[in-house]
């Protein structure tokens, strides 16, 4: 086992973070090419966009808390460089989701 | 009044961005000196990403719409149908790693090798993304631009 000696907290919301961003990617995707999902999204707050950063934020929140949860209360055990690749992969991911979307797809 | 809201929207991003490279630096150098100064910084990083989101977001939701239409009629559709579909969605993912930096710094980096390369990560990804949607958003206002010069001749 390598090095964990960080927060639960570190570990758990830097999960959700990595998880959060290829989720928002995800919902780029399926909002764009369902006329419903956005029609629905619209509807909840009034802004689709609106919408799409609160379940993004709401998802990050409760994956934070809920990782944190696992393992009686101690946590996720991953390693820190482990947990380093995990969160850059996610964000890269969704990144390139988002970006290559909107150059090709849409 | 709606260009001074844009311009302080691009202040707070700015801010983020300078205050993520002047962290960068100081977790380079994290000992027990900087310690509660690398703290601070964190939480100045994260309000600045706050302020420009709120303020950028209430901008996008009630004065945007008139830009965009602007833009969707000029030479540079794709400042709109591309620019800003990406900053929208891209600058979420900016919130949240802006977010989670109070919560990374708030560990021993001094002590920690690991951590202190996860903070140096997560800052460098956001003065990167950061200053890719600050491109973004210059190429939106430039889209603006070009369409109502178009209109004028």
């Amino acid at each position: 086992m390598e090095n964990i000696a960080v927060s639960k907290y570190t570990i758990s919301f830097g999960l959700s973070l990595a998880l959060s961003s290829v989720v928002n990617a995800l919902l780029v995707v399926v909002k764009e090419k369902s006329h419903t999902v956005t029609a629905v999204m619209q509807k909840i707050t009034g802004y689709q966009w609106v919408t799409h950063v609160a379940i993004i934020l709401i998802l990050f929140a409760f994956f934070g808390w809920w990782f944190a949860r696992i393992n009686n209360g101690q946590g996720p055990k991953i390693a820190v460089n482990r947990l380093t690749k995990t969160i850059v992969a996610g964000i890269v991911a969704g990144g390139l989701v988002i970006t290559g979307f909107y150059l090709i797809a849409d | 009044m709606n260009e001074i809201i844009l311009m302080f929207h691009v202040l707070c991003g700015v801010g983020c961005i300078i205050t993520a490279v002047w962290l960068f630096v100081d977790v380079l150098h994290a000992g027990a000196a900087n310690r509660a100064r690398i703290r601070r910084l964190s939480w100045a990083a994260f309000i600045f990403m706050w302020s420009a989101f709120l303020i950028g977001g209430y901008w996008y939701v009630f004065d945007y719409p008139a830009d965009k239409a602007i833009i969707l009629q000029g030479p540079w559709p794709f400042a709109h149908s591309f620019f800003m579909e990406t900053k929208e969605h891209l600058v979420i993912m900016l919130l949240l790693l802006a977010s989670y930096l109070p919560v990374v710094t708030a560990n021993n980096l001094a002590a920690n090798r690991e951590a202190r390369r996860l903070v140096l990560w997560v800052l460098a990804v956001i003065a990167l993304l950061g200053l890719m949607i600050e491109g973004d958003g210059a190429t939106i206002a430039m889209g603006v631009k070009v369409a109502l010069l178009a209109g004028q001749h």
